[in-house]
């Protein structure tokens, strides 16, 4: 029993870091039904801004977050003028849109690899030690990841439903067209939500980067996010969340009883199998084809 | 030789893949990014018949070739029946999902197929002129499938779905055909690659070797097979010349997707394809002018 809470802490632990990403999915595509692939690149730059921003400048924990959330922030903007704001522009499928993702995000990764080296790197040590509950140990770090994201997630909520620049956001995801005809600023809208995106991956690019290592290719953790909120629900914030939780919790039983080489199958074999059979997940909205 | 060789029996490798991919992407308008994952399926089936059932090589390459378009109905099927069920971005996705399901399968199993070790001992049996004729083989099939009935209903499938239906295209068979022929190419593509490199490693088959695919298919253009069997080629022989950039290679690919989405979405040679017609015609006005 023991171990199995153990297990369970840790599953949830992981999942909180999947569902900061998992939410940025979920809310691009709400607004713009495309999958947003530049996450990855997100993610690193959020980590290795926070690293260098410790190791090099020897900022406190803190301001290296609030450094990581910056430089991250102005990337997403960057990519969403240079590489999604022209194909919106001339109404280009949703596909070329995510080919362009995929080619910001091929190419901010590789340049990462190229400038700073593909070598894994030890996060300096934030807090150490853990708790104790019961023979269950929590660790301290851990516990400040899982509270920040649901912090962070409280006040995304805020925003979305109790802001003027949220009721934007929520209006653009029911329909863009009518939303920018009733005075909806739309590129100020992308801004929003590509920045509120940017300060997601960069917390989680933070605590993923502390929890294992910072490394140019840990972006590719973002896959699972990916699946996690395919999960809860193409588009879906709560939906995500959920998904994502779910995932790293069943991930890491997987892992634990069965065996950790069998993890990533299980995790691609049950993103095949919501997308074939389940493809508007546990709580995403029945998308009717209609003329 | 043998270096000149190298490249130009990769290159016609990389140009069947792409092929195949340029059917399904280019002309009916679905996306995969798992494309690696069937030419993973084409070399293993291939790899494993030859050795442990001792069937020959001209056999085993098509019925890799048939291994791979059979395990593409299992993503097929569910996928596209219905009304258009698992549109755009989604599909692709289902696609990442299969393609490292595959990989990570043989990764773990080890009885016959070698797992993470990977498969060892296959005899070098694809030589240029074999790859070669495939390649070719390869162009010459698509162009007259793309200029068929079934290549008109891929064509209108592509540019709008409820139009071509509407014409009394079937949507079902039309996707699921050319998904079936494209993945078929790539698993002949696959089982030529192993019996090339006389060594099969699931790491082989990764997410980069379908994103090279695809940048073959994005760039060298829509609706065209001389486009993306010309970038295929030099997407392999170009990196060969240029062995100071190889660390810059993959941020190139991604600057060039980015620009070649915002300013010329049809890509190298979109909407045009080899027509002899045409260059017929040309000279026959040459020489009626002469």
């Amino acid at each position: 029993m023991v171990f199995f809470l153990q297990q369970l802490v840790s599953g949830i632990s992981i999942g909180s870091i999947y569902a900061l990403l998992a939410v940025g999915y979920a809310l691009v595509y709400s607004v713009y039904n495309f999958t947003n692939w530049a996450f990855d690149a997100f993610m690193v730059t959020g980590a290795f801004a926070a690293f260098y921003g410790i190791s090099l400048y020897a900022m406190p924990f803190p301001v290296a977050i609030a450094f990581s959330i910056v430089m991250t922030v102005a990337l997403a903007l960057v990519t969403e003028t240079v590489a999604y704001r022209p194909l919106r522009a001339h109404n280009a499928p949703r596909l070329f849109m995510m080919i362009s993702a995929m080619g910001a995000s091929l190419a901010v990764v590789n340049i990462a690899n190229l400038a700073f080296g593909g070598s894994f790197r030890k996060f300096p040590e934030i807090t150490a030690g853990a708790y104790r509950l019961g023979g269950v140990s929590v660790g301290r770090m851990d516990l400040f990841a899982a509270g920040f994201a649901c912090v962070m997630l409280c006040l995304l909520w805020l925003f979305l439903e109790r802001t003027k620049f949220g009721l934007g956001v929520r209006a653009s995801a029911l329909d863009t067209v009518t939303a920018g005809i009733m005075g909806v600023n739309n590129n100020q809208v992308a801004l929003i939500i590509f920045g509120i995106s940017g300060v997601l991956s960069a917390v989680a690019g933070v605590f993923f980067g502390a929890k294992y290592a910072v490394y140019p290719y840990l972006g590719t953790v973002t896959i699972k996010a990916m699946i996690g909120s395919i999960i809860g629900g193409i588009g879906s914030l709560p939906g995500a969340v959920l998904g994502s939780l779910l995932l790293g919790i069943l991930e890491t039983m997987i892992s634990s009883y069965i065996s950790s080489v069998y993890r990533d199958l299980f995790s691609f074999s049950i993103l095949v199998v919501m997308l074939l059979f389940f493809p508007s997940g546990l709580m995403g909205a029945k998308r009717v084809v209609k003329l | 030789m043998g270096y000149l060789s190298t490249i130009c029996i990769l290159s016609c490798i990389n140009i069947t893949a792409v092929l195949g991919l340029a059917v399904l992407t280019g002309y009916t308008g679905l996306f995969s990014i798992g494309h690696a994952g069937f030419m993973a399926i084409g070399a293993y089936s291939s790899a494993v018949l030859f050795l442990e059932l001792n069937l020959p090589f001209w056999l085993v390459v098509p019925l890799g070739g048939l291994a791979a378009g059979c395990s593409s109905v299992i993503i097929g099927y569910p996928a596209f029946r219905g009304l258009g069920k698992l549109r755009g971005d989604y599909f692709a996705i289902a696609t990442l999902g299969f393609s490292e399901t595959v990989r990570l399968l043989l990764n773990n199993t080890y009885p016959h197929f070698g797992g993470a070790y990977g498969l060892t001992g296959i005899p070098p049996l694809t030589s240029l002129p074999v790859a070669a004729g495939v390649a070719v083989l390869a162009l010459l099939g698509a162009h007259n499938l793309m200029t068929s009935q079934h290549g008109k209903n891929c064509v209108a499938v592509g540019q709008d779905e409820v139009a071509a239906q509407m014409m009394g295209v079937n949507l079902f068979t039309t996707k699921l055909k050319a998904l079936f022929i494209s993945a078929a190419y790539a698993g002949v593509a696959g089982a030529l690659f192993g019996f090339y490199m006389t060594y099969l490693s699931p790491g082989n088959f990764g997410i980069g070797l379908s994103s090279d695919l695809l940048a073959a298919v994005v760039f060298g253009g829509m609706q065209s097979l001389i486009g993306p069997a010309v970038t295929a080629f030099l997407l392999v022989a170009i990196p060969e010349f240029l062995r100071f950039l190889v660390e810059w290679r993959l941020i190139i690919y991604g600057i060039l997707f980015v620009v070649v989405m915002v300013y010329r979405p049809q890509g190298l040679l979109g909407y045009r394809d080899l027509d002899f017609s045409r260059f017929w015609r040309a000279v026959h006005g040459l020489r009626g002018r002469g």
